[in-house]
């Protein structure tokens, strides 16, 4: 749908320490990159690298120690906290590595959660749509506690595409999961996400996974060591 | 309500429906609703059986207040009792020679009488019950009506009147100079206990005719009683207007003001209904604060997955205000519907002991159980709730950062202060409440110490032990600071526990003693010596348990040391001394100290205290029953050197010590005595009691009246009737119906303590099952890692059992400490007990704590530690 190939993020000598026991710690050294709308992108790394610091930067889930971050031309390193949540509501989709649903809302209740907080009309037509899609109308009245981990993940998913967000952060999406159940979940994510034209940033140390985007990048030790690369095929989606 | 229909408002809803129908929110809702639900019916409850009490215990003295004087007193203070919507009736009290006055015999001197003559206006007895036999056929069957104040021109008497002006019930005697029918005989008096020992057989006759008998003289000794009686509230009032205006020939008293035994045991048991109310609101309290603070960190993912999506601080903060709103209404809702029902049936169980005037007002209860709750949801939810809304989004991608429970900490303030102004609204003390909260803090700070300590030192004993106590102490180490809070919580809630059922066990103990199934309900009175060997002779043959027959002297201490001491001439004082016979003093301690303080207090600069009247004094070869030495040595029979044993509280008020040279007058004799010995006394045994008691050497050859106390039994009754009858000259007293009416008292507090202390075990219960719940989470966490590390399921589940039972086990032992140490301050500093050593409850406390800790940690981690469950967990 949106085939134009706009920045949607862009990042500017982006870099993030903590202090730890009074030592300064750089978790992320500088690193610039820009992201396309509608394209797919890989961080890569292995444990401790530095993905997940990276991901929560881009989605404005915390702030950068210097550098910029720009989403859809947003400075969100200039916004506190209450405007990245504007933002976030507006632009940003997530998945999780821990499913993170709400313990005591239904599958449907969940679904419905994001599109609540965006003043949506229709949220229960779209959730009960998006459940649908996901293969899981027979259990929208269900409790997360009475769903296996796969299919928490597909409710996490449809919760994830129900505002039709800009931008889509995963983490580790499938870390959590055995690796058929897995594969199940990333096809029906890169599915959807090519129904809905989303932009999805995907955080994984599964090569297999990372090689279903369009573009990777590695993280080692908080630096970016290899170059963007650019996948020549396109995704070809397989059910 | 717009504010309803946004987003967050049905969110709300939605996640509390489901919450509640799932049990997540069960703890929280039911400390809250415990909170609530103890408080009211505890204060209805307390405040019930208080009044009642206190109501049916002034029957004693036939009204709330008295005001007893020598002198009429100010028309004033009747029209503020007035205006107070106080009741009063008004009493003149004098001895006097009675006649019998049917026609020829009036010059017969076998047909006179010294009587105690009451003379009262038409409402006595305000409280309690005068019955009388106003026909000779009820005389004989024993039956009575009740009745008030006797018409005009007619008398209540004695049965002894009758028996001694050998008249008949509806023929006349003559008080003064006029001439009364005798229209009832007096078969129970309310205030029987204490008129009863005033001189002679009891008159009562209408105020309106006191003056027509021309006794009242400018000379006569007369005294007047004031009695007043109403609403609790207007009492105190009135109580607090008339003290500060009190002079020396005026005593003011109310049940509780007089020493007596019923007295105590109403303090007391007021005391422990208020301290276990008091604690069994900090144990709701801590549960609510516990259930909070669980509340917010479960909540906290939630949060963070809220804010990821986009939702502001404001919207996360308005969905769970509204949340823990609607929570706490409804909490304090069905708080308030249980409270009523436990009180409801608290005092269905207790109805027969209750009298039926007692009013059920629950608007009092009702506003603090309330305010509790209020207090309770706002304060205790403050800092965990503004932690839930701060909590960072960024917890979505990285674990919640858990703040540490800090107990000691200015988050902590909100909390404390709620905690103080509970008990200040509900103990009306600030003093108390200040001093309760600030040595809970030091007792608070002194647990997590050692609980720090014990678990370094569970370290080293479990390295000896198997492999699940081993992991069992290395989890207890390892969480020391979460696991230390944990134990003062248990510490505090199982202290208090066993703090409640030690004081009771002791006051019930207490009481038991002070009444025994033997306890006297016979005084025998005036008798003389050669009665002496007959009076024992019939207790031995006939098995009675019966008190020492004790040799009866009146006499003033003139001296000290040689110094003078006062013998101020406050005529109330010389009124009562004069008025009243021996026993008087000796049972019932009466207030001849409290009399004397106030006299002390304008003389005291003067001369050295005295005591302001005459004592009865008595000698003993043998230290009596319930007297104990405190001092000095008791006396060989044989020593003939003067000496004297003082009591205790006396020898203190008058400054007297062991060794000291104390002078007594009797009648023209003047004699010197050492203080060879200090005892104390139990002023409550149902025995002659005596202040001052001397060797034989000192008071044999003066003349003496002698008295004794024995136990009847109801099936010698008849016997002992025909023996006394012998002795028309030995005054029997009869203390049956009082003896009843306390154990009654105490049976009715004894339900009242029961039925408290159930609701503060409830209370304590709550406070372990949501300790234990609060930790559940981190614990889950924690299994679920050692589980995929390999460990077997048996080897987890005893490890959790054990260390749960190890943190019971020394929750119970630092509660015994702790209990150990309150109880002593208790029994000395509140309840005015012997202190004592309770080791029973030490092996209860740690038994008990083991166990039922042990039991809710397997419980609670019941489901973890099943495979599919820890599986899906891992998950
Ligand atoms: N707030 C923090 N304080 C200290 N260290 C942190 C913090 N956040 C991340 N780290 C550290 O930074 C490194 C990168 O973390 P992360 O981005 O989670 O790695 P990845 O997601 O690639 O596994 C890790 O070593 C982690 O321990
Ligand atoms: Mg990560």
């Amino acid at each position: 749908m949106n085939i134009k190939s706009e920045t949607i993020l862009k990042v500017n000598k982006l870099s993030k320490s903590v202090t730890l026991d009074d030592k300064q710690l750089t978790i992320l050294h500088p690193l610039d990159l820009e992201v396309n709308s509608a394209e797919t992108l890989a961080i890569v790394g292995s444990s401790g690298s530095g993905k997940t610091t990276l991901l929560s930067l881009l989605a404005g889930l915390d702030l950068p120690s210097s550098g910029e971050v720009y989403l859809k031309e947003q400075p969100l390193h200039q916004f506190n906290e209450e405007q990245r949540s504007q933002i976030r509501a507006k632009h940003v989709g997530f998945i999780f590595q821990q499913f993170l649903l709400i313990n005591s809302l239904t599958a449907l209740e969940n679904v419905m959660l994001p599109a609540e907080l965006a003043n949506q009309k229709n949220a229960k037509t779209l959730a009960l749509q998006l459940l649908s899609d996901v293969g899981l109308s027979e259990r929208s009245d269900h409790f997360p506690n009475q769903l296996s981990g796969g299919e928490q993940q597909r409710v996490a998913i449809a919760r994830a595409f129900i505002t039709q967000p800009d931008v889509l952060f995963a983490d580790e999406p499938t870390g959590n999961l055995d690796s058929q159940t897995g594969e199940h979940i990333a096809d029906l994510l890169f599915n959807l996400n090519q129904q809905f034209g989303t932009t999805l940033v995907l955080v994984t140390h599964d090569h297999k996974l990372a090689h279903r985007c369009q573009r990777q990048i590695e993280l080692a030790a908080g630096r970016l060591v290899t170059a963007t690369v650019v996948e020549p095929q396109t995704n070809v989606v397989m059910l | 309500m717009s504010f309803l229909n946004n987003a967050a408002a049905k969110q709300s809803v939605r996640l509390l429906r489901h919450e509640l129908k799932r049990g997540e929110l069960t703890i929280v809702f039911l400390a809250l609703v415990l909170a609530v639900a103890t408080v009211f019916s505890l204060t209805g409850f307390s405040n019930q059986i208080k009044s009642a009490l206190i109501i049916q215990s002034s029957s004693f003295i036939a009204a709330d207040r008295v005001l007893e004087t020598s002198r009429k007193i100010d028309p004033l203070i009747i029209q503020k009792s007035t205006t107070l919507n106080l009741q009063h009736v008004q009493q003149i009290v004098m001895s006097s020679m009675v006649f019998a006055a049917n026609d020829d015999q009036k010059a017969d001197p076998s047909t006179m009488l010294l009587a105690s003559l009451t003379a009262t206006s038409d409402l006595y007895p305000l409280r309690g019950e005068l019955l009388v036999s106003t026909t000779a056929e009820q005389l004989v069957n024993k039956q009575s009506q009740l009745v008030h104040a006797p018409n005009k021109n007619e008398v209540w008497v004695d049965k002894k009147v009758l028996t001694n002006l050998k008249v008949k019930l509806g023929e006349h005697l003559e008080i003064g100079i006029k001439k009364f029918v005798i229209a009832g005989v007096i078969q129970q008096l309310p205030d029987n206990s204490f008129s009863i020992f005033s001189a002679g057989p009891k008159i009562i006759l209408n105020i309106t005719d006191i003056y027509a008998t021309d006794l009242i003289q400018p000379a006569s000794r007369i005294g007047y009683k004031y009695l007043f009686a109403g609403d609790n509230k207007d009492i105190e009032q009135f109580s607090t207007w008339i003290k500060p205006q009190l002079n020396n020939t005026q005593r003011f008293y109310g049940i509780k003001s007089r020493q007596n035994a019923l007295a105590k045991v109403l303090n007391r048991a007021e005391k422990y209904l208020s301290l276990a109310s008091m604690l069994g609101i900090v144990l709701a309290a801590v549960a609510v604060a516990v259930g909070a603070r669980r509340y917010s960190h479960r909540h906290q993912v939630n949060v963070a997955v809220f804010k990821a999506m986009g939702a502001s601080r404001a919207y996360v903060s308005n969905l769970y205000l509204l949340h823990w709103s609607l929570l706490s209404i409804a909490g304090i809702l069905v708080g308030l519907i249980a409270g009523y029902f436990i009180q409801f049936f608290g005092l269905l169980a207790m109805a027969e002991y209750l009298p039926n005037t007692v009013t059920n007002n629950l608007i009092e209860p009702l506003f603090i159980a309330i305010v509790t709750g209020l207090i309770c949801a706002v304060a205790f939810a403050i800092s965990p709730l503004i932690e839930l809304f701060n909590t960072s989004p960024l917890a979505v991608v990285r674990s919640v950062k858990q703040t540490k429970p800090k107990l000691i900490s200015w988050q902590q303030v909100p909390a404390f202060s709620a905690l103080l102004g509970l008990l200040m609204m509900f103990s009306g003390d600030w003093k108390l409440s200040l001093i309760l909260l600030a040595s809970g803090l030091i007792i608070v700070v002194i647990l997590l110490l050692f609980a720090r300590l014990m678990m370094s030192l569970g370290r080293g004993v479990g390295s000896k032990a198997g492999q699940a106590w081993q992991l069992a102490l290395a989890n207890l180490k390892r969480n020391a600071s979460e696991n230390s809070v944990q134990l003062v919580s248990f510490t505090i809630a199982i202290q208090l526990l066993l703090l409640l059922l030690v004081v009771r066990n002791e006051l019930l103990a207490d009481w038991q003693a002070q009444l025994p199934e033997t306890a006297a309900n016979r005084f025998l009175i005036n008798i003389s010596k050669s009665q002496v060997d007959e009076v024992k002779k019939f207790t031995q043959q006939n098995n009675l348990v019966a008190s020492a027959v004790y040799p009866v002297i009146p006499g003033r201490l003139t001296a000290v040391n040689n110094e003078k001491i006062s013998n101020v001439n406050d005529p109330s004082v010389a009124q009562n001394s004069s008025q009243k016979s021996s026993l008087k003093e000796s049972t019932l301690k009466e207030n001849a100290i409290k009399e004397n303080s106030a006299v002390d207090n304008n003389k005291a600069n003067i001369t050295r205290r005295g005591i302001g009247r005459e004592l009865n004094l008595t000698w003993q070869d043998l230290l009596p029953e319930k007297n104990k030495l405190i001092a000095g040595k008791w006396w060989q029979a044989s020593d003939s050197n003067a000496q004297v044993s003082i009591e205790e509280k006396l020898a203190q008020r008058l400054d007297i010590k062991l060794g000291d040279k104390l002078t007594f007058q009797l009648g023209s004799d003047i004699f010197d005595v050492e203080v060879t010995s200090i005892r104390t006394v139990n002023w409550q045994s149902m025995q002659p009691n005596f202040y001052m008691i001397f060797n034989q050497q000192v008071l044999q050859d003066f003349p003496a009246t002698f008295i004794a106390s024995l136990f009847v039994p109801e099936l010698q009754q008849q016997k002992f009737s025909s023996f006394i009858a012998k002795y028309p000259t030995i005054t029997v007293l009869d203390v049956d119906a009082m003896i009843n009416q306390l154990r009654k008292v105490i049976k009715q507090v004894s339900i009242a303590i029961e039925f408290i202390l159930i609701l503060v075990v409830l209370a304590g219960s709550l406070v372990l099952v949501a300790q234990v719940q609060a930790t559940m989470e981190e614990r889950q966490r924690n299994l679920a890692i050692l589980r995929t590390l390999g460990a077997r399921g048996v080897l987890l589940r005893n490890s959790v059992l054990y260390e749960f039972i190890a943190l019971g086990v020394m929750a119970g032992f630092l509660a015994s400490c702790a209990m150990e140490v309150a109880v002593y301050f208790l029994q000395t500093k509140v309840f005015a007990m012997a202190a004592s050593f309770h080791f029973k409850f030490w092996l209860l406390g740690m038994g008990s704590g083991g166990l039922f800790v042990g039991l809710i940690g397997l419980f609670s981690c019941w489901r973890l530690l099943t495979k599919t469950a820890l599986h899906r967990h891992v998950v």
